[in-house]
């Protein structure tokens, strides 16, 4: 057709259009051809099972035009494309030079979902990194060239990012506040900026599932943003004791000194762990003295506040002190929504506000089982090919709603209050008055008020046959106590934490 | 139903194929995608539900692609449980975990992101009810969770009619029946009960009929 349409010039304009559409088409083919070379002989190649696994569920997506035949290939996961990447890319590359003759630009990268177009893919794959100047520390996207061998030079800072075992989907961007967090992350802000020289230690402490370890990874990426020469560590306490006791066995003691003391930001998570590991905390107390003498930025996260923790010297308790302790709370309704949605569109999935409800309503204690909980709603809509609606969500949700509307008895309430302050279930009962077994009994009321749907004369009469303006009184009074009695407060969390599960 | 064409002796080795899917359809893909690391999976059900086959065949399914796999039973696991990177890892009736070995378990979490580890986890009761160290249960409740139902009577029924079938035996829908409502109805033990009904059927030239099965279960067959 085309020589047909030489010298008129009304069609000359048009050739240039026609002829990429055209060599796009040719492309196509030839790289699906390419793709079921590559297939094939990977087939006969591979274990069935190994092939059936790792090289079937890839997609193959057409280069745009070019001089050099190239293949895109996209994974499924993270997984598969690091496990791909490491096992069979290279003999792609090669089965790819041995279709074509020359040498081809092999890519492979992480497909989003089956149906977005490439473009798309990128984008989501940018902002998900912690900033677009520092090349995406994350591997979503390994390219190979068998001919060049590029990929055999590490990029330095995606090496030093890897040092510091950050996690790249936690950052700022990616937090969500409410009133919960409003001052942890304030403070942690507050840190990133100015690391080493404003709180220090920064002391966040909160229940399980709240997100301490999404804001201390949220200070690092923000800190390596800014430089990207620090040298940033996160370290899990049970981490850190595995590395004191590798020292230990390998008599390397010198060189783990040396490396904790030579970080700008130590991030340190779940400090509670250290429990009675005296060695670990021994040199924990060497490495924080001699790294805020240095002004360099120590972070710590635990399950409760510096005073609680168990089996922990004094002088590491005391140290705490020094820089800024501040609490995340659980985060109520409004805010769970809001991180169902920040989480929904980091999936990529759209979710409407009666869903987001739907599940923010009946997880209410921590982040974790609010994503599991979203995880479940967004793979049964995939698997069973629907839309994400209220009825798709109360479908998937099914079996962890009815375990959740479960009633909480009041006898589990009295009992886990009564554990809570040490004193004994009968005392829940008894007609004794000391405040030491008042308030317990006081805040079981408000408890057994606030999560079981029994009528006030009911708790009254639960707790030793008391009338119903008893535990109205009880229920005004931990209400009250509340706001001015740190303590309190901290134990009715605790409390209701314990107790919705 | 396809799958009830296959050979689901006990004796065979569990794979996702002799799975009886029955309404567990959704945890059998979600495992799939577990096997080339998508994301942690929690199964939950009673016994005969199903759990362990199903951890099992994924086990399988890895090891046979060429991924480490690890299946472990949780008592067990101990506080010096570290899996390999990459691996697969299941485990069994977490109930019944250690306080070490909780642990442990809660290590592997935390690791899974940097070193390619995948969790499949296996209990009676849902994660909300376990009774777990509090940062463990959540992080169970974190991966995709789901409860198996176990078959009902009418998909048992079905399976051991085909079974039969597929023996050349021909059995009555009054066998079936009765099987069901006298014997254990978890289904290895109805293969085992339809193995010797097919024996003694063969050495006394009858039938299979209710009087046989009334005749065995009278000399001692154990259903």
């Amino acid at each position: 057709m085309c020589s047909r349409t030489s010298g008129q010039p009304s069609d000359a304009g048009v050739r240039p259009c026609f002829f990429l559409q055209t060599q796009h088409a040719i492309n196509s083919i030839v790289t699906q051809q390419l793709w079921s070379f590559c297939l094939s002989r990977l087939e006969s190649e591979l274990p069935h099972q190994q092939f059936a696994t790792w090289i079937k569920g890839l997609q193959v997506e057409c280069a745009e035009a070019s001089d050099q035949p190239a293949l895109r290939l996209f994974a499924p996961n993270r997984f598969v494309l690091q496990w791909v990447r490491e096992r069979y890319l290279r003999r792609i590359g090669e089965l790819g030079e041995e279709f074509h003759g020359a040498p081809i630009a092999l890519e492979l990268s992480l497909a989003d979902t089956a149906t977005k177009p490439a473009a798309k893919r990128d984008a989501v794959a940018d902002t998900a990194a912690p900033t677009a100047t520092t090349p995406a520390p994350e591997a979503r996207r390994a390219t190979a060239r068998p001919a060049a061998r590029n990929e055999d030079i590490p990029n330095q800072a995606e090496a030093l990012y890897e040092k510091t075992r950050l996690n790249p989907d936690f950052t700022f961007e990616t937090l969500v506040t409410g009133r919960a967090n409003d001052l942890a992350r304030a403070a942690a802000m507050q840190v990133a900026q100015n690391p080493g020289t404003s709180y220090n230690p920064l002391f966040i402490y909160g229940g399980v599932g709240l997100g301490k370890t999404h804001l201390v990874h949220a200070i690092g990426n923000s800190v390596f943003q800014h430089n990207p020469r620090a040298v940033i560590r996160y370290v899990h306490v049970e981490d850190y004791y595995a590395d004191v006791v590798r020292a230990y066995q390998q008599k390397s003691f010198d060189q783990f000194k040396r490396y904790y003391r030579s970080l700008d930001l130590l991030i340190i998570d779940d400090i509670q762990f250290f429990n009675n590991k005296n060695r670990t905390q021994e040199e924990f107390f060497h490495a924080f003295n001699a790294l805020t003498e240095a002004r360099k930025q120590i972070v710590i996260t635990c399950d409760t506040y510096p005073k609680d923790i168990q089996g922990l010297e004094d002088r590491l308790i005391s140290r705490f002190d020094w820089g800024l302790t501040v609490q995340i709370e659980p985060p109520e309704l409004e805010m769970r929504v809001a991180i169902l949605q920040k989480k929904a569109e980091v999936l990529d999935v759209t979710l409407g506000d009666d869903v987001a409800f739907l599940i923010a309503k009946n997880l209410r204690s921590n982040v974790r089982e609010l994503e599991g909980a979203l995880n479940k709603v967004v793979a049964y809509a995939r698997f069973h090919g629907r839309e994400i609606s209220l009825e798709v969500a109360k479908e998937a949700l099914k079996d962890l709603l009815n375990a959740h509307n479960r009633q909480l008895s009041i006898e589990h309430i009295q009992k886990t209050v009564a554990d809570y302050y040490k004193i004994k279930i009968a005392d829940m009962h008894s007609k004794k008055r000391t405040r030491v077994i008042a308030r317990p009994r006081q805040v079981a009321m408000w408890l057994a008020k606030e999560l079981t749907p029994m009528s006030l004369p009911a708790i009254g009469d639960a707790f030793g046959g008391r009338d119903h303006t008893t535990v109205l009184h009880a229920c005004r009074t931990i209400t009250e106590l509340r706001l001015a009695d740190n303590q309190l407060n901290h134990d009715v969390h605790v409390l209701t934490q314990v107790l919705r599960g | 139903m396809r799958q009830l064409l296959l050979d689901i002796r006990p004796d065979a080795p569990p794979a996702f194929d002799n799975f009886i899917l029955g309404e567990n359809a959704a945890p059998l893909e979600a495992l799939r995608a577990a096997v080339i690391g998508a994301g942690h999976v929690m199964l939950w059900g009673p016994r005969g539900s199903g759990r362990s086959h199903l951890l099992r065949a994924a086990i399988n399914e890895a090891s046979a692609a060429g991924r480490p796999a690890l299946h472990v039973e949780a008592d067990k696991l101990d506080g010096q449980f570290v899996p390999a990177p990459s691996t697969l890892v299941a485990v069994d009736d977490i109930e019944g975990l250690g306080a070490d070995a909780q642990i442990a378990l809660f290590n592997a979490f935390n690791r899974a992101r940097e070193q390619g580890l995948t969790l499949l986890l296996a209990a009676e009761r849902a994660p909300r009810e376990l009774e777990l160290r509090e940062d463990l249960r959540t992080r169970i409740g974190q991966s995709l969770v789901f409860e198996l139902k176990p078959l009902d009577d009418q998909t048992r029924s079905h399976i051991l009619l085909t079974l039969a079938q597929r023996r050349g035996l021909s059995i009555g829908d009054d066998v079936v029946q009765f099987l069901l409502r006298h014997g254990r109805r978890d289904l290895p033990s109805l293969i085992t009960t339809l193995d010797a009904l097919d024996r003694a059927s063969l050495e006394r030239k009858r039938p299979v009929t209710l009087p046989l099965l009334r005749d065995l279960m009278q000399t001692g067959l154990d259903i």
